[in-house]
């Protein structure tokens, strides 16, 4: 028996979607499951802020990586992504000035912090540090099974392609969504994003005295009321709806000593933003 | 504590999370090009019966525009999400490696064009694209988005929101193109799928918010596309073209407004 069909002037290959429009919801609702592979679900990935980390220097950033050097020695898998900062800020802002589109603003942001990811891996490389081409993808499990620390690129490869926002200008792919993607497709249940803040607050502390910090919420509460300012991407939560294995969120802050340690450790630690109730 | 270092700027301290107040009409970086797609299930698993004569159109045109070509995928990348469906990949795998069979359709067509200059281009190449035009090339890409592992995943399903639909025309876009052409093997847009449906209608012109509100079960491009057409801020048009009969294409580059409109209301 042939595996291709013929007769309506394609060849088709046999398959459940030959022939099909892949925009029919039908089609596209026979190719739901309940289950889906979860690549590498004992991993955690760790995000390292720009703005709140690496923009205060060496008083900020030496102690976090002895937590990350300390929790890889004692063995918990990790990959650690790093915020671009201030730089990626003025790099929008420039080009913005120079009104280029928002393909334009997002293929220049990703450079800024890669600068972070190198600093990052000079200061871990002699504890087995590396950062991860986008080529390399797949060397994760060899990196990760020798005990490395591999750095992985934070913002998305959306680049010319970056959709157009649904207000204004600014890409709406940013750093945060891109780590948040990364550890979905692997199937990994834990995100740690390190900041200068204790957590999530109900509005900017940085701003207002008064703000009151949200220790545990689920996705579904913060997504019924989100605050005005918020210290992650819009897009992550919006994503995170529609995703099967990121379980928990964690936001700590990486300026007080430990709490990287305990939030590697599997301890709840700052906000602890769930999926499930 | 250190304090944060920071360099002024209007996004200075910001948390970048909403879009800052920031709008404005952006620079169209090549408004002249044609973005072109040639479909992957409606004209290249075709063969050469359709392939040879959309070619033919293609190189009598080159010398009057600056023709970008993207290939779709077709019947290989559906084997492919079926096959990954059963093994329960996520979405980010079918993207990436969906992407493989609109690779092999460009080069293809590259193999095709190459002696009347057809260059086939990666998506790091895409600031070459000037340097191609000026030498007269026709530069070929895949239409699939790189966006690959990084593909969002969707509440239903697992086949990658963005394919090769949404590729081209987010090319269209950044280049700041006012109109994309998709050539496919139907006159453009009906009221129901018209190789199952014989009664079904031809729409010419509609406007991407009333397909949307529409909310049909099954529409002739990505639904994403549709999405996207509404805030564009270059390419306001998509058109659809039948690539089966001669002299459309033509048509469509001349302008005219043959098949299906798709515009932003």
């Amino acid at each position: 028996m042939s595996d291709f069909l013929t007769g309506d002037g394609r060849t088709h290959i046999r398959s459940q979607l030959m022939r099909e429009s892949l925009q029919d919801r039908d089609v596209i609702g026979s190719t739901h499951t309940d289950a889906e592979l979860q690549i590498m679900p004992n991993v955690v990935l760790i995000s390292i802020g720009g703005q709140s980390i690496f923009d205060r220097g060496r008083a900020a950033i030496l102690p976090v990586v002895d937590e990350l050097v300390e929790a890889r020695k004692a063995g918990v898998p990790m990959v650690i992504g790093v915020g671009g900062g201030t730089r990626v800020r003025h790099t929008m802002s420039i080009a913005a000035d120079l009104r280029l589109p928002a393909g334009g603003i997002a293929q220049l942001v990703g450079a800024m912090e890669e600068c972070n990811a190198v600093f990052l891996n000079a200061l871990m490389a002699d504890h087995g540090s590396l950062p991860m081409q986008r080529e390399h993808f797949w060397d994760l499990p060899l990196y990760l099974n020798a005990g490395l620390l591999p750095i992985v690129i934070s913002v998305p490869p959306y680049h010319f392609w970056e959709p157009p926002p649904d207000e204004g200008v600014l890409p709406q792919h940013g750093s945060d969504f891109g780590l948040f993607v990364h550890a979905e497709v692997l199937g990994m249940e834990r995100i740690i994003f390190v900041k200068d803040e204790d957590g999530l607050y109900d509005k900017d502390p940085k701003k207002h005295a008064d703000a009151k910090l949200i220790e545990r919420i689920t996705l579904a509460e913060l997504l019924a009321d989100m605050p005005a300012e918020l210290i992650l991407d819009h897009t992550l939560f919006q994503v995170w709806k529609d995703s099967r294995h990121v379980k928990k969120v964690l936001i700590v802050n990486g300026l007080k000593p430990g709490n990287i340690a305990r939030a590697l450790a599997g301890e709840d630690v700052g906000t602890v933003i769930t999926k499930e109730a | 504590m250190s304090e944060r270092r920071t360099i002024a700027s209007a996004l200075a301290g910001s948390a970048l999370t909403g879009n800052e107040g920031f709008d404005y009409q952006p620079v169209a970086l090549e408004p002249d090009v044609k973005v072109l797609k040639i479909g992957g299930q409606s004209m290249l698993d075709r063969g050469r019966e359709a392939i040879y004569p959309i070619l033919e159109e293609i190189v009598a045109a080159k010398d009057q525009h600056k023709l970008f070509i993207l290939a779709g995928g077709g019947t290989r990348a559906r084997h492919i999400y079926s096959l990954a469906s059963e093994l329960e990949m996520p979405t980010g795998v079918l993207a990436k490696c969906g992407g493989y069979v609109a690779m092999q359709n460009a080069r293809m067509l590259q193999m095709l064009l190459a002696k009347h200059g057809g260059i086939y281009m990666l998506p790091d190449d895409f600031e070459k694209l000037p340097l191609y035009f000026r030498l007269g090339c026709i530069p070929i890409t895949s239409g699939m988005p790189p966006f690959e592992y990084w593909e969002k995943p969707s509440a239903l399903g697992r086949i990658p929101q963005h394919r090769t639909d949404a590729g081209v025309y987010l090319t269209a876009e950044v280049l700041g193109a006012p109109r994309v052409i998709f050539v496919k093997d139907e006159d453009g847009l009906f009221t129901d799928d018209p190789k199952k449906n014989p009664n079904a209608k031809h729409i010419p012109r509609i406007s991407a918010q009333e397909l949307i509100e529409q909310d049909l079960p099954d529409v002739v491009v990505e639904r994403v596309v549709l999405e996207y057409v509404t805030r564009a801020k270059h390419c306001k048009e998509l058109q659809i073209i039948n690539g089966l009969e001669p002299g459309m294409l033509t048509r469509a580059l001349a302008g005219e407004p043959v098949g299906s409109i798709i515009y932003k209301g």
